[in-house]
């Protein structure tokens, strides 16, 4: 731990780029090249990354080009329908192999010298077969493309580079118990409903991964036309309706990074019934109000995938908001409309860095296979006005993230700090039955605190 | 990946070019250029009454495709904007009758600049198809980097009591990923 590795070529200690007794992380995190290399290596080189949705590549051969961190990949389907990832450069003269978003192809051909691969990365030949272009020192095996592991979860695609590392589901620890109740309720699963949006912010990815960790606090000003006249709206309210009761419900932290906000839907609920949302059963729940993407006929679905605890908490406090570490954020949300009813979406991004002042927002839509074609078009055009580019919640994130990373540039800046000493003492709610930790009440600020300590900890771990 | 129904874009090849410099060509340049500049001004509201009621405003997403498959490069699933009057009136009410909208507050400051103009009728009587070019720069904050925002508009205009209103855009941008942080402006 006291190797060369673990200081920064001014002295800094990264040890110390944060505090743990008073929850402040140096501001230089958000801005240093230095710490940006490092973390390409030990946290991008050792996470599970998201890179899409299998259905984004639903035939043999269908491939798509993504990021794991400051590399580009193949994402490809083979044969027997095998999803490989594979790095994306020639270990000939280093030509990117694909130089476009998507397709289909059998063969992989490089243009620059034509070193053809397949969808799994194996070598397959040069040209000019007998000349052997390839030389003999090399077997074709030793020649293929830098293969990723990879997992499907919920037919989401992920990959490292950490090939000895821990498993995807212990990745996730206690936080699958939760991700499961998004990801792996219905028969069939979710499907994309498009390629992802995508441009750049001129921000470090940290400042959209912690607020990503699931940051309440921010969208009572952040996010405060929502109230003004947005979904949350209401007539007669002077200065807009108070946004402080959506703060309210259950947050999840991991020791691994993973964030969840559990939103009450008490509410909700007892504005669509009438009822007390307490006297109400899970069936009568679910009938009042499905989760996102879920119709009534679909609700036997949940039924069959789910335990009892996670219908409970899927009624009552569902994950709505949060992140997968390090640079993914999920959004299942329950969004009012202004005829008095719910419409559900479902989203995830992927902040990919592209060096320490940049990220790319990567935007995508998901609903339920089985989601009835006029409610994917709804959610789908409600989500392109909500959420990514245009959308109307997420443009404002967007502006905030850039003014953050020029801030840690300054002199002075640099060795400002970010506070998260908004710390829960609640615990979870008496009967609570998911894992994790898990504290009740107003949002805090312990979720993010978590996922920087992570952070942190793979800084230190993989010098 | 369900394929959802492209919106009925604009065909062209049905109509009757529409001479440069007649008078009709030159109602429509007006009505260009006097959006541009109610836009650039931030006249969200008199911007608003160039819309039909009926208007339907998409901007698809581009994606980088080999040459065989260049049509492929525009997606009309998942898009940047996939809005209709009342979901463009309802983001002009965010921009001007809150108090928190970040995104454009301060303001960016816009130039759009139209160009490359064709107008041909569509063989529905009072309706002019009209494809123009578009440069957007946008300079926000105390940055000196202008982002550029590029594309082909694609649009209907319908003469309404002697009036052009738009009915439909489509905008084709150049770029697969976009190089400004949001589209909290119109294009």
């Amino acid at each position: 731990m006291t190797s060369t590795r673990n200081v920064l070529s001014d002295g800094t200690k990264i040890e110390d780029l944060i505090k743990v007794d008073t929850r402040e992380v140096q501001m230089r995190a958000l801005s240093d090249h230095e710490i940006y290399d490092l973390e390409m290596q030990r946290v991008f080189g050792h996470s599970w990354l998201l890179l899409g949705h299998e259905t984004e590549i639903p035939a043999e051969n269908d491939f798509i080009v993504r990021d794991m961190g400051s590399d580009s990949v193949i994402v490809a389907r083979g044969k027997n329908g095998q999803i490989s990832v594979s790095l994306n450069v020639c270990p000939h003269r280093g030509m990117k192999i694909s130089t476009v978003d998507a397709g289909n192809t059998p063969i992989h051909k490089c243009i620059y010298h034509g070193w053809a691969f397949r969808p799994n990365g194996e070598f397959l030949a040069s040209p000019v077969e007998k000349e052997c272009m390839h030389g003999t020192m090399m077997s074709k095996a030793e020649l293929s493309l830098e293969q990723a592991r990879v997992t499907l979860y919920g037919g989401l695609i992920f990959a490292t580079w950490d090939r000895e590392g821990e498993s995807f589901e212990d990745f996730l620890g206690d936080a699958k118990w939760y991700f499961d109740i998004l990801f792996q309720r219905s028969d069939k699963g979710l499907e994309v409903l498009g390629p992802p949006q995508r441009f750049v912010v001129r921000a470090n990815w940290k400042t959209a991964g912690e607020q990503s960790a699931a940051d309440g606090f921010h969208t009572l000003t952040l996010h405060r036309w929502l109230g003004e006249v947005g979904n949350y709206a209401k007539s007669g309210q002077e200065g807009g309706a108070d946004l402080s009761p959506e703060m309210i419900g259950v947050e999840v932290s991991s020791p691994h990074g993973h964030a969840l906000r559990c939103i009450d839907l008490g509410r909700k609920i007892r504005k669509l019934t009438g009822l007390d949302p307490d006297v109400l059963s899970v069936d009568q729940k679910l009938d009042a109000l499905p989760p996102p993407g879920v119709t009534r006929e679909m609700v036997p679905q949940l039924k069959r995938k789910l335990s009892e605890d996670q219908l409970k908490v899927l009624v009552s406090m569902p994950p709505q908001v949060g992140g997968i570490f390090p640079n993914v954020l999920f959004a299942f949300v329950y969004i009012p409309q202004s005829d008095g009813t719910v419409l559900g979406l479902t989203l995830l991004h992927a902040y990919v860095p592209k060096g320490p002042d940049q990220l790319e927002f990567v935007n995508w839509v998901l609903a339920e296979k089985d989601t009835p074609q006029e409610l994917k078009e709804k959610m789908l055009r409600q989500s392109i006005q909500l959420f990514g580019t245009s959308g109307m919640v997420e443009q404002d994130d967007s502006d905030t993230w850039p003014h953050m990373t020029t801030a840690a540039k300054g002199a002075r800046g640099r060795k400002s700090t970010l506070k998260y000493q908004a710390v829960y003492a609640t615990g979870a709610p008496e009967g609570w039955p998911g894992p994790g930790i898990v504290n009740e009440g107003f949002t805090k600020d312990d979720t993010q605190w978590h996922w920087w300590l992570h952070w942190h900890e793979l800084m230190l771990a993989n010098a | 990946m369900t394929a959802i129904q492209a919106l009925p874009t604009a065909d062209l090849a049905r109509g009757e070019c529409v001479p440069i410099g007649s008078d009709t060509y030159n109602q429509v340049l007006g009505f260009l250029y006097r959006e541009a500049s109610l836009l650039d001004a931030i006249k969200l509201k008199e911007w608003s009454a160039l819309l039909s009621p009926e208007l339907i405003y998409t901007v698809p997403l581009r994606q980088t495709r080999p040459m065989a498959q260049h049509a492929a490069s525009i997606i009309r699933t998942v898009q940047h904007y996939h809005d209709d009057y009342r979901s463009i009136m309802g983001r002009i009410m965010r921009l001007t009758e809150t108090k928190s909208a970040w995104a454009e507050d301060p303001p960016s400051r816009t130039r759009r600049l139209v160009t490359n103009v064709q107008v041909s009728t569509t063989g529905v009587e009072g309706e002019l198809a009209v494809v123009s070019y578009l440069l957007l720069t946008r300079s926000r904050f105390d940055s000196p980097d202008l982002d550029l925002i590029s594309g082909e508009r694609n649009d209907v205009l319908r003469l309404v009591d002697g009036q052009l209103k738009l009915i439909r855009r489509e905008v084709i941008l150049d770029q697969a990923v976009l190089g400004t942080p949001n589209l909290a402006i119109f294009l």
